[in-house]
């Protein structure tokens, strides 16, 4: 199949990148522009490790074809750190355990950024709804819920989230 | 696993997609939100030449309101659905259906539209290539036999989508476009009974938007879903209950009045339960009725369903599901 070319906006750099047209965003971003954070999984489009944001909202990478994605913001885990350390969820996420083998962390990552950004101060409610788009077959999610818990807290006295 | 091989077309106004809908007829599939169809085509179990690709069609996104009820764009997705204010006042059975679709992440990115159009589903069919060919091609899908029905000449995948009942319920209606120009088409026109084609849309129909008539607006409705995780599953049962009653709230002494009750998953369609009804018209409903309305319409909509086993759970768990999710949905409104 013959490759077109297409421009992407990831992490707020543009990329003129020449892919063929069934590639899927989630295929473009690992293999095209080398960034693997974002995970294939389930290959079913149901488990979330493949996570990323479309203009600020998450969706999965392994259900959109790159080629749709031309003129939106695409934001992927590589795109989340601050000034280039990690952000108060990711240290959070390390801190408390959040992440054990770490392979769906990234999707958590971005479906937590994005409830974050939308509900500063989110109820317990709210918290469970928004893990329930992504799997995790180690935490068992409560040390996530404690990570998110803490990151809020850090975020509202403006400090590292640290284990007490 | 890779996608087929496919071209992608973006058009950009419904004119331009009917266009290029009737010039690439039969060899062209829509992709909207993709959360149904991207699965299905790394099973290779669509293989078309060329993929249109609907998102960027702007007249198609959107909920507006009117005189003669609400319009929702087909592009418009269960996120922007579940958050709309005149929905969750107005149409509530509607809001109570799509948030139990999938998940949240995909519910931003599924449309109503798709999921109105969402294909059948069978544990024989929503397999890889590899599987499908070591453990037997079926009637769906390149193969001449059912697996699951006795006889085995008729597909009974299931329909599976969730906002279809509450839509019925509704009395949605559908406008579609074709080279032959505008129609409208009641809901449950659009759906055959057959498993293995169960749209009643030629490859060169656009569905455009849904209406919900003005006459449908503040039901009370409840929808109520079998799947065994809480979150992602597709529905392996559901019902949704709607009707009106003179005296706002449902009290003791109200009147069901416009009673629809409609099931999914457990037919190759979404069903209204006519019979269910029809019994119901005009029976009192209050805290002391509300459990005799609901094993009425628990008992006539289970006798509807025909559950295979198409999905997981058995057929007899899941025909008993829509009996008890029945009377739930009418119990949660009492």
């Amino acid at each position: 199949m013959s490759k077109i070319l297409i421009m992407l906006n990831v992490n707020g750099r543009s990329h003129e990148i020449a892919c063929e047209p069934n590639t899927l965003l989630l295929d473009c971003l690992r293999q095209d522009l080398g960034l693997t954070g974002s995970k294939r999984a389930c290959d079913d489009s149901s488990c979330g490790a493949c996570t990323v944001q479309i203009d600020g909202v998450p969706m999965l990478s392994c259900a959109l074809l790159a080629v749709s994605c031309q003129g939106q913001r695409i934001t992927t885990i590589e795109g989340v750190a601050e000034h280039g350390s990690l952000s108060a969820l990711q240290k959070a996420y390390s801190d408390w355990g959040g992440s054990q083998c770490g392979y769906c962390t990234p999707g958590f990552m971005m479906t937590v950024n994005a409830l974050l950004s939308e509900t500063p101060d989110p109820t317990d409610e709210q918290i469970g709804a928004a893990l329930s788009s992504n799997l995790c077959r180690c935490t068992g999610y409560v040390q996530m819920i404690q990570a998110i818990k803490a990151a809020i807290r850090a975020e509202q006295q403006g400090r590292a989230a640290k284990r007490a | 696993m890779s996608l087929p091989d496919f071209q992608v077309l973006r058009p950009r106004t419904n004119a331009e997609a009917v266009e290029l809908l009737a010039r690439h007829a039969g060899d062209i599939r829509i992709i909207a939100g993709g959360t149904d169809l991207v699965p299905s085509m790394r099973q290779k179990l669509f293989t078309p030449k060329f993929v249109l690709d609907i998102r960027a069609i702007a007249e198609l996104n959107g909920i507006r309101e009117s005189a003669a009820g609400l319009s929702i764009g087909a592009m418009t997705t269960l996120a922007a659905i579940e958050r709309h204010p005149a929905i969750r006042k107005n149409y509530s059975v509607l809001r109570e259906a799509t948030i139990t679709v999938a998940s949240p992440v995909i519910r931003n990115m599924a449309t109503l539209g798709g999921n109105i159009c969402l294909d059948t589903r069978c544990l024989w069919y929503n397999q890889s290539l590899a599987w499908r060919k070591s453990c037997g091609f079926c009637i769906k899908k390149d193969g001449n036999l059912c697996h699951v029905a006795p006889g085995g000449t008729k597909c009974w995948a299931a329909f599976s989508a969730d906002t279809p009942p509450a839509l019925l319920c509704l009395g949605a209606q559908l406008e579609i476009l074709s080279p032959q120009g505008v129609r409208i088409v009641p809901l449950q026109d659009l759906y055959s009974g057959a498993g293995e084609a169960p749209l009643k849309l030629a490859s060169t129909d656009l569905l455009a938007a849904i209406h919900l008539p003005a006459a449908s607006s503040g039901l009370h409705g409840a929808y109520k879903k079998l799947r065994i995780r809480g979150s992602i599953d597709y529905p392996l049962a559901g019902v949704a209950v709607t009707f009106r009653n003179g005296a706002g709230n449902p009290t003791a002494n109200s009147i069901m009045k416009d009673v629809r009750v409609a099931i999914t998953a457990v037919n190759p369609a979404p069903l209204l339960v006519r019979e269910a009804a029809k019994q119901l018209e005009g029976k009192p409903f209050g805290e002391a009725t509300a459990e005799l309305a609901g094993e009425l319409a628990g008992e006539l909509a289970a006798k509807s369903a025909r559950p295979l086993t198409t999905s997981a759970l058995t057929p007899e768990y899941r025909k008993e599901m829509v009996r008890v999710l029945a009377k739930r949905a009418l119990l949660s409104l009492a």
